[in-house]
């Protein structure tokens, strides 16, 4: 081997090492700085309300970092010069080796040459990089570990959240919670009733949308009451649109008179009267009447109980009397169409002076009356339900069933357009409509194609009669599609109104009901809101309805407050406001709890009515207060600056 | 004779020079060092140190040792340059004639002791500038040359400044080295109590001819030189001009003028006898860094900031010696 080739190794050698050698360094320095970056994150956790994604991170950071140390560490090998300057350095031999390499790039040989490089091999053989860069763990790994423990000490220390902050998370996901429901809801509508027209569609579909908003961004309580009430206010415009058209209003003015038994048609009524009275067999009984004779029975069953154990002579006499008073039941039942046969053995048994038996047959006998009597009061029902249905298409119009109607009229048609109608059914077929145009008036353009109808009739145009019937069945289905769309945005703009609700008071979806009315008519959990011009009870008030004169202990609210009911200001007490629903007049009678504040106030007095004041003017200035509260709001907080 | 044995006789005539004036200088080694490598080099010394340290005794043992003719002149105020260099003189030629001969002066030897050459006027120290530059003097009209080698030990006395002369910026520019002398310690005044104060005589042995002088600097010149080398002598001749981007900070503050080119041959030229002093056949960081201070400390003027605070060039080439990093480019371990 010449003396450059031993300088040349002696530098190979040394590179590899010094390579490596800073990819270890770099390995314990990237942990270092890893692990540094796991603590800043960390403490930015535990202190500041940053995302989970930081918590996540911590422990994950310090490897990534290490192996980029090793990589950076170890990515670029040091050239032949630089390495023998650096050996000349740190082995003091006082630049031999880079001399000695510069000389050897030269191709002149000179004995100045042969005389530095031989002295430079010379040297060059005693370097043993092993020696000179041993493997050891650099200052940094102390660090590192000690940063490290750090970080595990930090892990076990609870995070700081402010109130507000936690407050602001539980509204986020009170409002992901609300959106998630009111998505559900509208496209559980938008299954079950397809909307006729194309602007509902858009307005449901803009109400899902929202939903979805709601459910993804984090959004504050007063941008979702803000959303929330911007697509309340387009529902409510587009249900007033269709309110507008007067058939739609008579359509439901007539719905509401109804009993509703429009669902059912004429002919499933009658299937189920005949399956029912066909289980009641030949039984001529009314649920009165049943009833009484239960009564009796039970009567009867309380005196044999106390005969249970009894055998003197005054016991069989009462027996005996028993045993008639059953007989004559029996036969009261038999003549009513009842058929009784537990109770005929029930009369057996107490003549044999079995108790026991006695009494199972009669409780047996009891149950069979309970199911006579629930099946007839069904029966006495449906019946009534089959004498409110229209008998013909004017009564059914009247009665606002339009879909017997539309059955009707598509039974004419088939009917004028049969070949064989004879001029007595012609006849019949232009009387009932004829009838039927005074109440058709209700619904659009019905009446006129009746009337056009009746006068192809007379005039012997059956198919031009067939096709004013058929428009004038279109038409009511058009109207009907109308309807729905109209009960659809109804139920949305509830749906809408009990997620505004939801937000603004911090409640999940099942907590806060929704304001208004129950079905049935009767009032609602609660009452209207700022935002929701119809969510007040609109229904008659009734001595059962207005409770606000009742002492409900049971609702006080108990737990809300650390105050005494002594302690609260006069200011502060809940204020009864007696009145009558109408625009100028006083208010309904409601109860105004007002929001339940735990603990200690921290603002003074001033600055929240003050805060209140700004807010329910601007409340007023948007119109978000109905009308008929908009006087009482500005006299209240004219009342709270005095 | 080959180059190893070249280095061979080079480096037994330097042990051999400092054995001999050993025997006469006591301690001083730097100084001894010093004025070797200005010999092996070519350049000028100027030694400056109170009276009584040695400087003369110095160059007349060099003199002495040194097989080369040897002069010493006496810088005084009334010394002309005439005194110096020779003049014309009229002569009685054989034949009666008279003619005008020029009488060499004192200039025309080897080895020149102008010994407390601040005395002299500056007319009569410029008159050494052309000699100590050009190796030849200007005199009677005609161009002289001046034996090779030729080198001057001037002596200054930084004290007793009355009645002297500062040297000029070109003079001192033109000296290879300026040596400075320091009061011996302890043991060496006792060596040299007892060296001067017997009968005891020491002679000193001649060492080295003149060709053979010649030779060995010439050999000096082919020391070959790595880059880096020669980039760290450049960094540091450019960290003390003031004011430039490449300066030093404190050069900035207290410098009125660095370095001039010549401090740079000086660096590298020092450098290499050094080096072969060393046993080495090649410049290094140390040889460079250890001939800094007396290459460059006459090089640089000080400004009026750095003289009211008694700030010395030595104090400003040691900052700049720490604050120049010597490889910029070698592998940070």
């Amino acid at each position: 081997m010449s003396d450059l080739q031993i300088i040349q190794s002696a530098l190979e050698r040394a590179a590899n090492r010094h390579r490596w050698s800073r990819a270890f360094r770099g390995l314990w320095h990237g942990l270092l700085f890893g692990a540094i970056i796991s603590l800043v994150l960390l403490a930015a956790h535990r202190i500041f309300p940053v995302p989970d994604w930081f918590m996540v991170a911590t422990p994950l950071v310090p490897l990534p970092c290490m192996l980029a140390g090793l990589i950076m560490g170890g990515w670029r090998k040091p050239g032949p010069s630089e390495t023998a300057r650096w050996l000349d350095s740190r082995t003091h031999l006082e630049e031999r080796l880079s001399t000695a390499l510069e000389l050897s790039a030269s191709s002149r040989e000179t004995a100045w040459r042969q005389l530095v490089i031989n002295d430079a091999a010379t040297r060059a053989k005693d370097i043993d990089p092993r020696s000179l860069m041993p493997f050891h763990l650099p200052r940094a790994t102390r660090w590192a570990l000690l940063v490290l423990a750090l970080v595990a000490g930090l892990g076990f220390v609870p995070e700081y959240r402010s109130r507000n902050y936690r407050q602001k998370q539980s509204d986020e996901q009170r409002i992901k919670e609300v959106g998630q429901r009111l998505t559900e809801l509208t496209k559980r509508n938008l299954e079950k009733r397809p909307p006729a027209l194309e602007q509902t569609q858009k307005s449901l579909e803009a109400v899902e949308d929202l939903g979805q908003k709601l459910s993804r961004a984090n959004l504050t309580r007063s941008d979702a009451l803000k959303d929330l009430a911007s697509v309340s206010d387009k529902l409510q415009k587009q249900l007033q649109d269709l309110s507008k058209d007067p058939s739609l209003k008579s359509m439901e003015r007539v719905a509401r008179a109804s009993t509703g038994s429009d669902s059912q048609t004429a002919a499933g009524l009658q299937k189920q009267i005949d399956s029912l009275q066909k289980q009641a067999g030949e039984s001529s009984s009314t649920p009165e009447k049943l009833d009484q004779l239960k009564k009796d029975l039970e009567k009867l069953q309380q005196a044999a109980k106390g005969l249970a154990d009894k055998s003197s002579p005054a016991a069989d006499a009462e027996r005996r009397k028993l045993a008639d008073s059953l007989s004559a039941m029996s036969r009261e039942a038999q003549d009513m169409g009842v058929q009784l046969p537990q109770l005929d053995e029930a009369i057996e048994a107490l003549a044999a002076n079995q108790t026991d038996l006695f009494m199972k047959e009669l409780d047996a006998s009891l149950m069979d009356l309970d199911k006579l009597r629930e099946m007839s009061r069904t029966l006495q029902q449906l019946q009534q339900q089959a004498q409110k249905l229209g008998k013909d298409l004017a009564e059914q119009l009247a009665n606002g069933q339009p879909e017997l109607a539309q059955a009707t009229l598509q039974k004419m048609i088939q009917q004028l357009q049969a070949a064989n109608l004879s001029p007595e059914q012609l006849k019949k077929i232009l009387e009932d409509v004829s009838k039927a145009i005074q109440p058709a008036g209700d619904y659009g353009k019905v009446a006129q194609h009746l009337k056009e109808s009746t006068r192809q009739m007379q005039a012997g145009d059956k198919a031009g009669a067939a096709k004013s019937l058929a428009d004038a069945e279109k038409e009511l289905a058009e109207l009907m599609k109308q309807l729905g769309d109209a009960e659809t945005l109804m139920a949305e703009l509830n749906a809408l109104s009990q997620a505004s609700m939801c937000v603004g008071t911090g409640q999940g979806w099942g907590a806060c009901k929704k304001p208004g009315t129950r079905p049935g008519g009767k009032p609602g959990p609660g009452v209207g809101t700022w935002a929701d011009d119809n969510a007040a009870w609109g229904g008659e008030m009734t001595e059962h309805g207005d409770n606000s004169t009742l002492l409900r202990p049971d609702l006080a609210p108990r737990g809300l407050t650390e105050r005494e009911q002594a302690d609260t200001k006069d200011v502060l007490k809940p204020t009864k406001v007696k009145g009558q629903f109408s625009p100028g007049g006083q208010m309904p009678s409601i109860t105004l709890k007002g929001v339940s504040i735990k603990g200690q106030s921290q603002v003074e007095f001033q600055e929240a009515t003050t805060a209140a004041q700004s807010e329910a003017e601007s409340a007023l200035s948007q119109e978000k207060v109905p009308r008929v509260y908009q006087e009482s709001v500005r006299d209240y907080f004219d009342d709270l600056k005095k | 004779m080959n180059t190893e044995q070249s280095i061979e006789l080079f480096r037994d005539a330097y042990a051999r020079l400092r054995a001999e004036l050993g025997k006469v200088i006591v301690g001083h080694d730097t100084i001894v060092e010093g004025t070797l490598i200005a010999l092996f080099a070519g350049g000028h010394v100027l030694l400056e140190g109170v009276p009584g340290l040695g400087k003369t005794l110095l160059v007349r043992t060099l003199g002495e040792v040194l097989d080369l003719p040897f002069s010493r002149i006496q810088f005084t105020p009334d010394l002309m340059p005439a005194d110096i260099l020779g003049t014309n003189l009229v002569m009685e030629a054989a034949g009666g004639r008279r003619e005008f001969q020029f009488q060499h002066g004192p200039v025309f030897a080897n080895l020149i002791l102008a010994d407390e050459i601040n005395r002299a006027t500056p007319k009569t120290q410029s008159a050494m500038l052309e000699a100590m530059q050009e190796h030849q003097v200007t005199a009677g009209g005609a161009l002289r040359r001046l034996s090779e080698p030729f080198f001057v030990m001037a002596t200054q006395n930084p004290i007793d400044q009355e009645g002297t002369y500062p040297l000029p910026e070109a003079q001192l520019d033109r000296f290879f080295f300026k040596l400075l002398l320091g009061y011996p310690s302890g043991e060496e005044l006792s060596e040299v109590l007892s060296r001067t104060t017997t009968g005891a005589r020491v002679a000193v042995e001649k060492v080295l001819e003149r060709q053979a002088l010649l030779e060995l600097m010439s050999l000096v010149r082919e020391v070959p030189v790595a880059s880096h080398v020669q980039n760290y002598a450049v960094r540091l001749v450019l960290a003390t001009h003031p004011r430039t981007e490449t300066a030093a900070p404190i050069a900035s503050q207290y410098l009125r003028f660095g370095s001039s080119p010549r401090g740079g041959q000086t660096l590298l030229l020092a450098g290499k006898v050094r080096a072969l002093t060393h046993g080495r056949f090649n410049v290094s960081f140390d040889d460079i860094e250890a001939v800094t201070p007396a290459a460059l400390r006459h090089r640089l003027i000080l400004n009026f900031e750095a003289e009211a605070e008694g700030i010395t060039t030595d104090h400003i080439i040691g900052r700049i010696l720490q604050e120049t990093p010597r490889d910029a480019q070698a592998v940070n371990a």
